[in-house]
């Protein structure tokens, strides 16, 4: 039977459905803008950009579903065997994710409103701009964008090395906690 | 003057009227402004064309004569890229059209605002248009504004790809404003 909360081994469903989710609209988004910024000015570009920026909102929006989940629900502990130092390190990655997540598409979203090119919701619904359209601010937050999503990128790297050394180094169980099946027996 | 004729004509109701002076005036750039506002991609994209001017002419209370431009050269959009391309080819061509311009052929009163029929000439496409303006202000200071749309494609702006109006959209709602100066 799927849990939908956290016990205290494992995460849910619901907290892994989001991290999922998050995690592969995340790798969309970073794929799509490097596309879509390489363009020449064109409808190409133009489509492609309305895209990134609806899917970015989109982003946005599970990340701070994900966030209140996370105050709702909160995740297992680590394992007792982890040292200390290796304990900080996780917690910081994680909190260092959880502000990217929301800095990178945040300045993406204040970028667009800067620029007077609002997002859309794929047509469906316009979404409102954060600030006045202001030329001035346009490189800055381009600039800002991009370091946000590089740091994004260069924390999410070590996310993914750290979930890779539990489950091949430490066999631990700690990257079996997000995936919804069970570790392979006798592990 | 125009408030000393209307006086006169009401004292002697005779020839005054009639040969009321035109007064004609000149399209203050300086204390105005054209924008236009056109649909990106489900979200309106505003633009402003900040080289304009012309003629309004008025006899008595009436205006007679509309005879203004604008230069597609001008277009700012706050972004250089969009700029450059909406005064290239496939949009304005601003080098081999430099002028957008409005001629009147005649000008009537529809119940509170008035609107002058003429000819619309934007990249050589030479169109009939209806456009309806608001003359504010009073004689001493005049402020000519309104609004109306177009649709880009009639005039060839947006060739090519930029024809699909999916993500650039047709209709394009110009606004105009600008205070008006005797000649
Ligand atoms: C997790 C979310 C996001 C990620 C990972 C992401 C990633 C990227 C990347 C990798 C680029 C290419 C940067 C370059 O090389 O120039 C980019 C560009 C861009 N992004 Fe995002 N983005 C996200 C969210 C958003 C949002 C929410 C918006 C707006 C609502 C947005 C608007 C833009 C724009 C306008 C550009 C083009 C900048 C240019 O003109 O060069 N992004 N993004």
């Amino acid at each position: 039977m799927p849990r939908f909360r956290n016990s205290s081994e494992r995460y849910g469903i619901i907290a892994q459905a989001l991290h999922w989710l998050i995690a592969a609209l995340v790798l969309a988004q970073v794929a799509l803008g490097l596309y879509a910024a390489k363009l020449p000015l064109g409808l190409a570009r133009l489509e492609w950009l309305s895209r990134h920026k609806a899917l970015g909102v989109t982003v946005l929006a599970l990340v701070l579903v994900r966030l209140a989940w996370r105050l709702l629900d909160r995740p297992p502990a680590l394992p007792d065997a982890m040292p200390a130092v290796e304990r900080r390190a996780a917690l910081a990655t994680h909190r260092l994710l959880y502000a990217l997540l929301v800095l990178a598409p945040l300045a993406g979203w204040l970028l667009a409103s800067a620029s007077g090119l609002s997002a859309s919701w794929f047509g469906l619904f316009r979404v409102p701009d954060l600030i006045a359209k202001n030329p001035s601010l346009v490189a800055p937050l381009k600039l800002a964008h991009k370091i946000f999503v590089a740091l994004l990128v260069l924390a999410v790297v070590l996310h993914v090395a750290a979930a890779l050394r539990h489950a091949v180094v430490r066999r631990d169980g700690v990257l079996h906690r997000m995936l919804p099946w069970q570790p392979p027996a006798g592990r | 003057m125009a408030a000393a004729c209307r006086a006169l004509t009401l004292l002697l109701a005779l020839a005054c009227a009639p040969e009321a002076a035109a007064q004609c005036y000149a399209v203050d750039a300086a204390h105005g402004s054209v924008t236009f506002l056109v649909d990106q991609a489900g979200a309106p994209f505003k633009g402003a064309f900040r080289r304009f001017g012309g003629t309004l002419c008025l006899q008595g209370d009436a205006v007679t004569r509309i005879d203004v431009w604008l230069e597609p050269a001008s277009t700012d959009t706050g972004l250089p890229e969009l700029d450059a391309a909406l005064k290239g080819g496939e949009f304005f061509a601003a080098d081999q059209y430099p002028r957008v311009s409005f001629k009147s052929a005649s000008i009537d009163m529809q119940r509170d605002r008035e609107v002058a029929r003429g000819v619309l000439e934007i990249k050589g496409t030479r169109r009939e248009a209806a456009i309806p303006f608001r003359l504010q202000g009073g004689a001493a200071k005049p402020v000519v504004s309104g609004s109306f749309d177009l649709n880009r494609l009639d005039y060839g702006i947006g060739t090519g790809e930029w024809s699909n109006t999916k993500w650039l959209g047709g209709e394009v709602t110009v606004d105009f404003r600008a205070a008006l100066s005797p000649e």
